[in-house]
């Protein structure tokens, strides 16, 4: 069966086209609510020519940042333009694949992990100026770049 | 204000085969009333990050049966907690809560339904729609000692797939499974079924 | 001049047809302005970026329909488009697409076949479908270079047996062997690349024969 493969970190049982349904079924009605087009979370020089090593650190920090900033605040947004099931089927996949990422904590990942982090605070930055509701209508709407991303670690 | 006057359903349980998964629950009896029920659930980050937040199924919200189809709710490989509530005009009941969360691995695959035919010298195999979810591992043999046994992936189901080009006068069979990846687990194998090839067999 | 933004209906039903990468932005007349004459005029934006930017080809234009495809050819970005409408001095207000995201959304078209036969056996040549490309002189690009999991779904229908049955390939060529001599066969391919849900574009269905049985032929005489 297909997993993801970020560097080290293997996840198993996740069905990325249940994923990709998912985002489908809302991208229109959460892309609307974006007005502020000439800001891009997800640049290319976040997500571009990213390093098998330093996957793994990155996807961590970004599921992480997705379940514990975004989600948790978006809730309400889902509920009042009814994409809860969306947001649930996307939420619930991304505990599964935090809970099975074990970035390694090795001095000797240091600077590949540093590669990550300074990637995330890019993305972490232009996320923190923006207006909040803002920011997380266009988080939320830009999951499908995450997701393309995702996908090239998907063998 | 609907007061909770009415009982709780009991005996809430889930029934999953095949990826497709059931909860039940017993009647709420009111004499000459028709009794509805809907249906809720909690994935994992609903109950780690939002505990206090419940998404009505999407089937089920409210049905006037004792059953919920809840395969569409259950998208991701993580324990769902499930409730289950009567309403009869304003009354409503207290949520019952399926004791134990119900994760989807849980289920029990059965070995999938097949047809396998031929078309002239080509052996063709016609795998039961079980939807996207499902891949199939299809065992097939040339039936002679010593036979070796080739393996192939097959997706999706519903759809007749050829599987290999015979030779005359040969038996050939074949066999099936199932494969989730959701889960990661297989069914067991199905029956093997043979057919046999019109023709006289080629010398060895 | 510029125009006048009036109470002049907007296009409607604005959206891009894309396959293979040529990205066409279309839309639909203004509702009830039957018979005058409406020109419109177009702009794109790179999702990020800063500005709206012209179309000059897609200035003053009669048509309901402009190739954009030059202009979104970075398929790793998103854009928008938008169209608004004229009538003499007067103009609509601008009717704008979604975020259009070609890499996801554009239809994979289907490859070329090429079937040739003999007594028992067909052979399937697929060539992959091509993106789309400036100029003819322009090198080509196989959708399979953007889609490394890039696969066909072969179907193979005998219209003697009235039997159909399907494989799913990824290499380019296919023989299918220990046929039904003199039988016409009917070939059908699809392209296919998981992710998000995209249209199909099946190919053209071609149907060819077999040869007779030069064995049987030889008994004969």
């Amino acid at each position: 069966g297909q997993e993801f493969q970020f560097g080290p970190c293997r996840v198993e049982g996740i069905v990325l086209q249940e994923l990709w349904e998912a985002f489908w079924d809302m991208k229109d009605v959460v892309q609307a609510q974006d007005n502020i087009t000439n800001v891009r979370l997800l640049r290319k020089e976040v997500l571009q020519n990213v390093s098998e090593a330093e996957s793994c650190y990155l996807i961590h920090s970004l599921l992480k940042f997705y379940l514990n900033t975004i989600f948790k605040n978006y809730r309400e947004k889902a509920v009042k333009f009814r994409i809860l099931r969306s947001f649930s089927t996307l939420a619930n996949n991304f505990v599964v694949i935090m809970s099975k990422l074990q970035p390694s904590q090795e001095n000797e990942m240091f600077p590949i992990s540093e590669n990550a982090r300074r990637r995330f605070l890019l993305f972490q930055r232009e996320f923190k100026q923006l207006d909040r509701e803002v920011a997380l209508t266009k988080a939320f709407g830009e999951m499908d770049i995450l997701l393309t991303w995702m996908e090239t670690f998907y063998q | 204000d609907g007061v909770a006057v009415l009982p709780a359903p009991q005996n809430i349980s889930v029934q999953s085969t095949n990826m497709k998964h059931v909860l039940t629950w017993s009647p709420v009896m009111v004499p000459e009333e028709i009794v509805y029920y809907s249906v809720e659930y909690q994935g994992e980050y609903e109950s780690l990050y939002m505990s206090h937040i419940w998404i009505p199924s999407n089937w089920c919200s409210p049905t006037t049966g004792l059953e919920c189809d809840i395969t569409d709710d259950i998208t991701a490989t993580v324990p769902y907690n499930l409730r289950v509530r009567a309403t009869l005009g304003s009354q409503t009941s207290a949520w019952s809560t399926l004791k134990h969360p119900f994760n989807r691995n849980s289920t029990t695959l059965i070995p999938p339904g097949m047809e396998v035919t031929k078309d002239g010298f080509h052996l063709v195999i016609k795998l039961e729609d079980l939807g996207p979810q499902f891949e199939f591992f299809v065992a097939y043999w040339r039936r002679e000692p010593g036979a070796k046994e080739h393996v192939k992936v097959v997706r999706p189901g519903g759809i007749p797939m050829h599987l290999e080009t015979m030779e005359p006068g040969a038996t050939y069979c074949v066999k099936a499974r199932t494969f989730v990846k959701a889960i990661g687990r297989y069914s067991a194998f199905s029956q093997a079924e043979c057919v046999k090839v019109q023709g006289e067999s080629l010398p060895l | 001049v510029p125009c006048i933004s009036s109470g002049l209906p907007k296009p409607t039903n604005i959206t891009f047809l894309s396959i293979n990468m040529k990205n066409i932005l279309q839309w639909n007349p203004p509702e009830g302005l039957h018979g005058a004459e409406i020109t419109y005029t177009v702009q794109y934006f790179i999702y990020g970026q800063k500005k709206w930017l012209n179309k000059s080809e897609c200035r003053n234009i009669s048509r309901t329909y402009c190739d954009l495809s030059v202009e979104t050819s970075d398929y790793e970005h998103q854009y928008y488009a938008k169209v608004k409408a004229i009538w003499g001095m007067n103009c609509s207000k601008w009717a704008e697409t979604g975020r259009f995201y070609p890499f996801l959304e554009t239809q994979i078209g289907p490859p070329e076949v090429a079937l040739t036969t003999d007594e028992k056996s067909i052979s399937i040549v697929l060539t992959a479908p091509e993106k789309w490309k400036k100029n003819p002189e322009e090198s080509s690009i196989s959708m399979q270079q953007i889609y490394s999991n890039l696969k066909y779904n072969v179907s193979i229908y005998n219209t003697k047996s009235n039997r159909m049955w399907s494989q799913c390939v990824t290499n380019h060529t296919l023989v299918l062997s220990w046929l039904e001599p003199d039988t016409v066969y009917c070939v059908l391919v699809e392209s296919l690349v998981p992710g998000p849900p995209r249209l199909a574009r099946p190919s053209e269905k071609q149907c060819v024969s077999t040869l007779k049985d030069q064995t049987s032929e030889l008994k004969v005489k």
